[in-house]
């Protein structure tokens, strides 16, 4: 009468243990996992902390003038390039009319 | 009977039978009792305490990923970053710890060609445990150093602030001292928030600073001057697009750089800035309704206020109203018409356009004005034309602000979307009218003051001062002076607030030997008006357009032989 509990006690507890001791290892190992994901994270912003710092740098507006100038040949714009739609519509009016008189 | 029952075989079996029973109770309570122990046991053991000691290496993995949080970036009203951080490697060295110091100083200078010897011998020599060898190391030479396999050496990694932009609005950024902290600019009025990893965006525009820069700095150079400032200002909400000092500095040196550089001219240096104060003084005659537009001033001889002599630079032979003092900049004019609204209402329009105190710019480096305030009818005078009254030019731009922005308050700020509007009226709509028109007329008459400052199609309009410069041990220098322009434009409808001024330019042979702010400031206006409005949106407008001439009144100008002789 005793002896059938007490085996089933036992084997009870060594699974709870057993599968305790597994969950433990698997939950330390998805910890350590998790850190170094974290930690891959911050190197790669770290990197692109590094990166966005290199294309400001590449980016600043004297550089980018000097290219501009030297290797595309571009120039400022003058007020005589930019024309207000509303402005052309005028200007072809008054041009219109002044060919029909 | 007992012992005879010892032997009797029925007892015995059946008290072997009950200790038995007895055992094997004890046993399984002792079992039960082992495996609850071990049970509990692996339970506290699977939960995750960070501080057991069986997760010390858990600990040291969480510890290396989870550093101080970088300092937060400064960007530009685009996004462009203007001041990051980034991590990188420092080398340090424990003396007790190396063992044969001449190997180790030979493979260092081997590496690191730059140190030299007898510094690393002296280091190496100390009893301290750790000693700075190199503040900052590159990756390559990290790889070196591990490949050498120095013994005593060791590596830490420490946030480095840097500015890519170099130069470019350094003084607005300010800096940050060796231990990350902010000492100077915006990095330090917001040393809190950055150190917490906030990001700040500020109004500035990287290209229009550039821009700016580039132009103010050209023209320092054609002139011999030994500075200058410029500003650019969103004229309705007070937003800087762009504020230049010059000389300027690269940002990531600041510690190495000369003091006169790392004075900021258009926030921090207090000036006379001349004729440019005339607007001021017109605008408060419009306003006390004591004098307008019609009132004439005799400008034909020289005024005598107490000892002084007040004069114009071009002197008229005839009396002229108050447009006619802007656009011709009469100080005589100026005068006669400050002595009309008196001591009392000068002083309290100053005080409401805020040229009285410190503004409330976002950086620490702001100069307070210096006004002669005894209330004397002569100081009133000077004080009409820009003489006796010291003040940035950045409270310059905020009061040209308020003058054409319909008389509402302009303070400066640095930081984008800031919400804060106050609505406080200085002028009245009718007056900033008036103001806008004579304005314009300054650039855009031939009699006009700042002729080289128009641009065509940007309706430029504003004011230029030239003042000679307070010598330090008292009165005026006759040979160095200050040229300040300062407007908005397009004056039909002002957007945009611009305010140069020049430190001490000398005359050269293509300005005739001239070294006034028309020949200095006001070019330097039309070339960066010509580049920076059509990033700003702003577009030129024809003068047949039906709403060229909108909100602009006309006033007639008489030139320097059409007046009627007195």
């Amino acid at each position: 009468m005793i002896r059938y509990p007490s085996f089933l006690i036992f084997f009870v507890i060594l699974f709870v243990g057993i599968s305790l001791y597994q969950i433990k290892h698997f939950i330390t190992k998805k910890e350590i996992e998790l850190s170094h994901i974290k930690k891959n994270i911050k190197t790669v912003q770290t990197d692109i902390n590094i990166l966005n710092a290199e294309l400001s740098y590449l980016k600043r507006p004297d550089r980018i003038e000097k290219i501009a100038i030297n290797k595309l040949g571009l120039r400022e714009i003058l007020p005589t390039d930019i024309w207000n739609l509303t402005d052309l519509v005028d200007a072809t009016d008054i041009l219109n009319n002044g060919e029909k008189k | 009977m007992k012992i005879f029952d010892f032997f009797d075989l029925d007892i015995r079996k059946q008290n072997q039978s009950e200790f038995r029973k007895i055992k094997l109770l004890v046993c399984t309570l002792l079992l039960i009792m082992s495996f609850t122990i071990i049970g509990y046991r692996t339970i506290s053991l699977a939960s995750i305490n960070k501080k057991n000691i069986s997760n010390t290496a858990y600990t040291k993995i969480e510890n290396n990923s989870f550093q101080k949080n970088l300092r937060g970036n400064i960007y530009d009203r685009n996004k462009k970053i203007l001041a990051t951080s980034i991590s990188t490697l420092s080398l340090y060295a424990n003396p007790q710890e190396i063992l044969n110091k001449n190997q180790t100083i030979t493979k260092l200078i081997k590496i690191f060609p730059n140190l030299k010897k007898e510094d690393l011998s002296k280091k190496l020599s100390s009893n301290k445990k750790h000693i700075n060898l190199l503040r900052e190391i590159s990756p390559r030479e990290y790889a070196s150093l591990l490949s050498a396999g120095i013994e005593g050496l060791n590596i830490k990694t420490i946030n480095k602030r840097i500015y890519p932009n170099n130069s470019l609005a350094s003084h607005i950024l300010g800096a940050t001292d060796i231990d990350g902290k902010g000492i100077a600019g915006v990095e330090k009025k917001f040393d809190s928030q950055l150190q917490s990893g906030r990001d700040l965006t500020l109004s500035i525009h990287a290209g229009i600073q550039h821009i700016t820069r580039t132009l103010l700095l050209d023209q320092i150079k054609k002139f011999e001057a030994e500075g200058g400032a410029g500003i650019i200002m969103n004229a309705k909400n007070g937003e800087l697009i762009s504020v230049v000092s010059l000389p300027d500095y690269n940002a990531n040196n600041y510690n190495s750089i000369l003091n006169e550089n790392l004075f900021n001219k258009a926030t921090k240096g207090i000036y006379e800035l001349g004729s440019t104060l005339k607007l001021i003084t017109a605008a408060i005659a419009f306003e006390s309704n004591l004098i307008n537009e019609n009132d004439v001033f005799d400008v034909s001889k020289p005024l005598k206020v107490s000892s002084r002599i007040i004069n114009d630079f071009h002197p008229l032979n005839y009396a002229i109203n108050i447009p006619e003092v802007i656009v011709h900049s009469s100080n005589i004019g100026s005068a006669k018409i400050a002595e009309k609204f008196g001591s009392s209402t000068q002083l309290k329009y100053l005080r409401s356009l805020g040229l009285l105190n410190m503004l409330s710019l976002e950086i620490p480096e702001l100069g307070k004005p210096q006004v002669i305030m005894d209330k004397k009818v002569l100081s009133t005078m000077t004080i009409s034309y820009g003489h006796g009254i010291s003040i940035t030019p950045m409270h310059l731009a905020s009061a040209t602000a308020t003058i054409v922005n319909s008389g509402f308050k302009v303070d400066p700020t640095l930081i984008r979307g800031k919400t804060e509007k106050k609505n406080e009226l200085i002028i009245s709509e009718e007056t900033s009218i008036k103001m806008r028109s004579i304005m314009r007329l300054v650039v855009s008459n031939k009699n006009g003051t700042a002729k080289k400052a128009e641009a065509p199609g940007y309706l430029i309009g504003g004011k230029t001062g030239t003042a000679e410069k307070i010598n330090p041990s008292g009165g005026y220098s006759k040979k160095e002076n200050i040229v300040a322009f300062t407007g908005a434009f397009p004056m039909n409808n002002p957007e945009f607030i611009i305010t140069v001024m020049i430190d001490n330019p000398k005359g050269q042979k293509f300005s005739l030997g001239y070294r006034t702010a028309g020949w200095v400031a006001a070019p330097i206006v039309k070339k960066l008006v010509t580049r920076v409005a059509p990033i700003l949106g702003v577009r030129p407008q024809l003068e047949s357009s039906s709403k060229f001439f909108n909100n602009l009144l006309d006033f007639e100008i008489r030139g320097k032989n059409h007046g009627a002789n007195l």
